[in-house]
This record gives structure tokens, sequence and C-alpha cells, in this order.
């Protein structure tokens, strides 16, 4: 079942109420048992003390007569309060009942209770044995109180919190409902905002200052989420423009060699000439195509298969080899530095197409004659492998960018390096390095430009 | 060599059986997996080319088929460019794929190299017109003069004259004499051609080194000098 977070706070706060009156009318009950029985308990010794003192002082016939007629007095009509007068004399004797009380009053002086045999009215008791004065025995006074009344006040108060507590636990979660909606209220005007979320909005973000504190993580994170899609958002528009930009020139180039070579009879040597210039074009959309659907697998987050260990020195050697041809041509000289005996666990054939771009690019972008340094070394956890050339210091704000794909320094430039590449060279090496869970960088200075992407381990 | 090819695109497998059989070989095509595992199952080929994905039977389920009967060698061809594709067409028996795009020259490759395998040891000596190598000596000669090649050189020299009349791609050159297997935008290759070609052909005749434009390099006898062209 789907949990309401209305529906468990309503739940929780008529539990607390329901927990909260319980305890209260607990120890309210208790309080209310006991001030009642110490009203009792006064009651009775009033009554006791007062005749005790009449009885005592007296031990004659005629008055005691008059003392009948006093308990008479003090006795009210409903017989809450009552006297009984126990003695071996049978004149010295009052109150109705007497037998049974002989029966079951024959314990020592003290608290009791007494249930009255006819009427069912129980009494809380109170006796006192009295010493013989004059003509009078021994006698033993008892005063009773009738607890009914008492009874009957616990058990109205018993009603009435049970009332009392259920009431206040179903106006509770009335109001904890309609508390509930109020608090939640928020939440629903961000499900409206995000609603209108639309990709043609996408720099909307949702509105932070109407919003409680508590919704501000979830709503910062969220609009966290909205701007790093917003940017793949534009970088994918920007790209597909790329692309389409990339693919034209050779398209064109297709189109219109093909179309002047068939507008005119042709010799069949001319025509092996546009077919040949028409398949160079076609080598270099290969060539687009193939890189771009090696980007787009490293970006599906596609991690490097086919890893062996490699001592990372060795494979920079093998890959500059490979540029020797052109090394020699231009003069220009390779070294490597760093720690020679660096491992790492990679796909050899990935790392080589990483390093041959960097190294291919570092030739380009420095005069004949120039020393490069191959550099590898620890850092951060993982192993950096960098290329260094001097040439013109590239600015700061391109130093990020550098890794795009299609992107270049100088737009005016994209001609003189087309033989050579389509602007995907570097973005190669970055999906090289994260699928192998590495990064890159490029820092320019002072007419030496590093670039450099990083392996894990 | 009698191939058979199953591929439901026409072009493709128009383009594909006119080169082959222009290459001297017997060409069979299929364009769905129904026919195309009805021919393979009933004649025999040396190499068969196959799509992976086909109306009918798809390229797998056919490979899996022929598996359970024959050892044909196959290449896969497929369009997705996936390790799970490459995985899986390995698994169920294929010998080689190609990722779509691929060239032709690069099939070329492929089918050349599946037909080399078994093949009785390679020669130590090879000689194309009078340019005489040693492989196991690592010298070569043209004519009466000893040519003075670099470890790379002489590897990239021989891996040419092994191919003799077989266009080999830049990125084939790389692969064979570099182990650089990925396409690289980079024109080393050239460049090594060029000094090779200083070195073995500029001072000499006939020329053996030739350019073909927009696909790579050959290394053959010609009878005409001027003409850069394969037959």
């Amino acid at each position: 079942m789907r949990r309401s977070i209305a529906a468990r706070l309503v739940l929780m706060f008529a539990l607390c109420v329901l927990a909260l009156f319980t305890v209260i009318g607990v120890v309210l009950y208790g309080v209310l048992g006991r001030e009642l029985m110490r009203h009792q308990n006064d009651e009775l010794n009033t009554n006791l003390q007062n005749m005790r003192y009449s009885i005592e002082r007296f031990g004659d016939l005629e008055h005691w007569a008059r003392l009948q007629v006093k308990m008479d007095t003090l006795t009210p009509a409903d017989a809450s309060v009552r006297f009984w007068v126990l003695s071996d004399d049978p004149r010295f004797q009052y109150g109705k009942g007497l037998d049974e009380m002989e029966r079951v009053n024959q314990g020592e002086a003290g608290h009791g209770t007494l249930v009255m045999p006819i009427t069912g009215h129980a009494y809380r008791t109170l006796s006192q044995r009295l010493a013989p004065f004059a003509d009078r025995p021994a006698v033993r006074l008892i005063v009773g109180v009738d607890l009914a009344p008492y009874e009957h006040t616990m058990r109205a108060f018993l009603v009435a919190f049970t009332l009392l507590t259920l009431c206040a636990a179903g106006l509770v979660t009335a109001l904890g409902w309609w508390i509930a909606r109020i608090g939640l209220r928020p939440l629903q005007r961000l499900s409206e905002q995000a609603r209108a979320l639309r990709p043609k909005t996408l720099s909307q973000r949702l509105q932070l200052e109407r919003l409680p504190v508590e919704l501000e993580d979830l709503t910062g994170a969220f609009n966290g989420a909205l701007g790093r899609l917003e940017e793949a958002y534009q970088q994918l528009e920007g790209f597909n423009a790329d692309v389409a930009h990339e693919l034209r020139t050779p398209l064109a180039n297709l189109i219109g060699g093909t179309q002047v070579a068939l507008s005119r009879p042709r010799t069949a040597a001319e025509f092996q000439d546009t077919l040949q210039s028409n398949l160079e074009e076609l080598e270099r959309l290969r060539s687009i195509v193939n890189d771009m659907l090696f980007l787009a697998r490293a970006d599906q987050g596609e991690a490097a298969t086919g890893l062996t260990a490699a001592v990372v020195s060795h494979e920079v050697g093998v890959t500059i080899e490979f540029f020797e041809p052109l090394l020699d041509e231009s003069g220009t000289s390779v070294v490597i530095e760093g720690e020679l005996e660096a491992q790492a666990t990679m796909n050899i054939a990935l790392f080589r197409r990483a390093l041959s771009n960097l190294l291919q690019n570092a030739i380009e972008h420095s005069q004949p004659g120039a020393r490069l340094v191959v550099t590898i070394a620890h850092r951060d956890g993982a192993l950096w492998i960098s290329v260094t050339n001097p040439g013109a210091t590239i600015a700061a704000a391109h130093l990020p960018r550098l890794f795009d794909r299609f992107y270049r320094v100088d737009s005016a430039r994209h001609d003189t390096g087309e033989i050579h590449g389509h602007g995907l060279g570097l973005a190669i090496v970055k999906a090289v390095a994260s699928m192998h869970g590495g990064g890159t960088r490029a820092t320019s200075a002072q007419g030496r430009t590093t670039i450099e992407f990083s392996v894990a381990g | 060599m009698k191939l058979l090819i199953v591929e439901d695109e026409l072009k493709t497998a128009e383009y594909l059986q006119k080169g082959l059989t222009e290459q001297g070989c017997a060409v069979d095509v299929a364009h769905n997996g129904v026919d195309g595992q009805h021919l393979a199952m009933t004649h025999d080929y040396d190499v068969i080319v196959l799509d992976a994905m086909l109306p009918g039977i798809d390229g797998f389920t056919l490979l899996r088929t022929l598996r359970q009967a024959k050892q044909t060698p196959v290449i896969m061809l497929t369009a997705r460019d996936s390790i799970e594709d490459r995985v899986r067409g390995l698994h169920d028996g294929a010998d080689d794929y190609l990722v779509k795009p691929f060239s032709f020259l690069e099939l070329l490759a492929r089918l050349q190299a599946l037909q080399r395998r078994g093949r009785a040891q390679e020669p130590t000596q090879l000689k194309i017109a009078n340019l005489q190598i040693d492989l196991m000596a690592r010298k070569a000669w043209r004519g009466a003069e000893r040519i003075d090649l670099s470890a790379k050189e002489f590897a990239l020299l021989a891996v040419l004259a092994r191919r003799q009349g077989e266009i080999l791609s830049k990125t084939a050159i790389a692969e064979l004499v570099w182990d650089m297997n990925f396409d690289s935008n980079t024109n080393v290759v050239e460049v090594a051609i060029k000094r090779l070609r200083a070195k073995v052909d500029n001072a000499f005749t006939p020329k053996l080194l030739h350019t073909i434009r927009g696909m790579g390099y050959v290394m053959e006898a010609r009878d005409e000098p001027a003409g850069e062209m394969p037959s």
C-alpha cells in the first residue's frame, strides 16, 4: 500500500493524544480516589471524635437517651452518615441491624468496610472501643459513611474522562488532517511547478523563495538536476548542430564533385579522379561516424573492457615509436619523465589511441625542433599521463572546453587542421579517460601547454 | 574462393558481390535469413559473410544453426557497435566481425586473413621485380644494391611485400606494423611511406610502392610506370 504523509501524521497525532490523555486520566483518577478517601476519613474521624466525646462524658441512661436523639439528628435523611453503638447491655445500644453489625464487626478498632445486608449499600466505617463509665458498660462506637456517592463520583469521572479522550482524539484526527493538508500544500505547489516544466523552458527552475526550509534541500537538488539536464540538453543541441555542420562539408563536396563530373562527357581518368576524391570524403564521413559512435558509447557510461595490467611507460614508448616518422620529419624530440615503473590496468588499444591523439596534437601545435615531454605521475589517487609541448599559450577560457566535441580554440584554424582531424581528438581522450575511471585536464602558461588524462589506479 | 554473402540491404549486397567477384571470388548472395541458411547448409563455402540483422532468421540464429552442422568460417557484419553484439557473435561461433560502416578493403583483408589461416609456412625470401627481401636476415636489396632500413621501415616493407597486389589502408598498415589498431587521424603512415619510398623506390625502376588515392597503398610490379591505378 502506498503511504500517505497526511494519513501517517494524523494517525500519529491521534495516537499521541490517546496516550497523553490516558496517562493524564490514570493519574487524575488516582489523585481523585485518594483525595476522596481522605475526605471520607476526615468525615469519619470528625463524627467519631464528636460522638466519643459525648458518650465518654456521661454514664447514665438519661444522658444516653439524649445521645440517641443527637445521633438520630446527626444521621441525615439519606443515611449517608450512620452511627452504631454496640454494647453488652441492650440499654446502651444504638443503630439498625445491630445483629449483623455484631457479626461482621468483631475486629479491632479502626477502618473497615461494611455492606448493608438488605439495601446492599456499602459503608466505610471507623470504630472505637470506649471504656465503661458509671452505669454504662464498655461500648463500641462505629461511624459509617455511605460509599455510594464516592463511587458515583469516581464512575462519573471515569466516564467523562473516557468520553473526553475519545472526543479529543477524534478532534485531533480531524484537525490533524486539516493541518497536514495545509502543511503539505507547498508540495502540491511544487508538483504544479514541476508539471509546468517543458524541454523548451529548460532554463526554468522551481521557485525556492516561497517554499518552507524543509523542502529547500529537495528543491535545490531537483534544481541541480534540472541544471545538469539543461546543460546536457544544450550540449546535445550544440552537438547536433556541430555534427550537421561537420558532415555538411564532405557531403557538399561529394554532391558537387559528382554533379560536375556527370555534367559533361568525361574520360575514364577524370571519372576515376572524381571517384577517388569522393572516396576521400566518404572516408572522412566514416571516420566521423565511427568516432561519434565511440563517444556515444563512452557517454552511455560504457567502461573499458579487455583490461590488462601494463607498464605505462612501455605503452608510452610504443606509441612514441609509432610517431617516429613524423617526429623525425619535424626534428621534434620526445622524452618520458616521471614514474617509469608505474603500472596500470587498462585497455591497451584505447590507451594508445588517447595518447596518440595527445601526441598528434602536441606535434601539430609546436614548432619543428620542439621538445615534447610525456610525464607519468600518480596524483590524487589516479595515474596521470601528461603531454607538454611548447607553443602559443591557450587562453584560460578555452582550456576547460578543449575536450568538448568539435571545439576549436581558433575557428579559423579549422581548415588547416582538416587533414588530420575533425575536432574529436581530445573528446576521444576524455572518453577513454572516463572509460578507465579517470579524468582530463588542460593547462597552458608561459608558452607551454600541458594536456593530460588519467586512468584509475 | 567460394563465398556466400547473406545481406538484406540490396546496395550493400550488390557492391560486395561485384567487388568480390572482381577479386576472383565465386560469390552467392542471399537477401534473407531463410535463403541464407538454406544455401549455407547445402553448399560448401570457403567463407560466409553474414549480416547480423536479417529478415526471417537473424544472423545469430543462422550462425547457431550452421555451427551445429558445419565449421565454415563466418565473418559477421553488425551495425550495432556494441560490445554485447561482438561477444554474442564470437560466442556463437563467428570467426571475425566487422562493424558497419566498414570499408571494402577491410573486408577484403579479413577474408584474406581467414583464407591464409592454416596455409603452409610463409616463405623467408620475397622477390618483387628487382626488389629482394630476406625476411630472416631482415635485409633488402634493390638489384644488387643493399637498402639500409630501420627496423620499423623493414617491418613496413615486409608487410607490404608479403601482401603484394593487395591494397592496404593506412589503418591496416598502422595495425600490422605498429600494433595501433584504431582509426588514427594522423599522417604518420603517409610520412613513413614517403620515407620508405625514398629509400626503396625513388632511385630505382620499376616503381613498386603505389599510392591508391583514398584507399591506401599497394606494392606490386606494374607494366606501365605512369599508371597509379589498380586494374
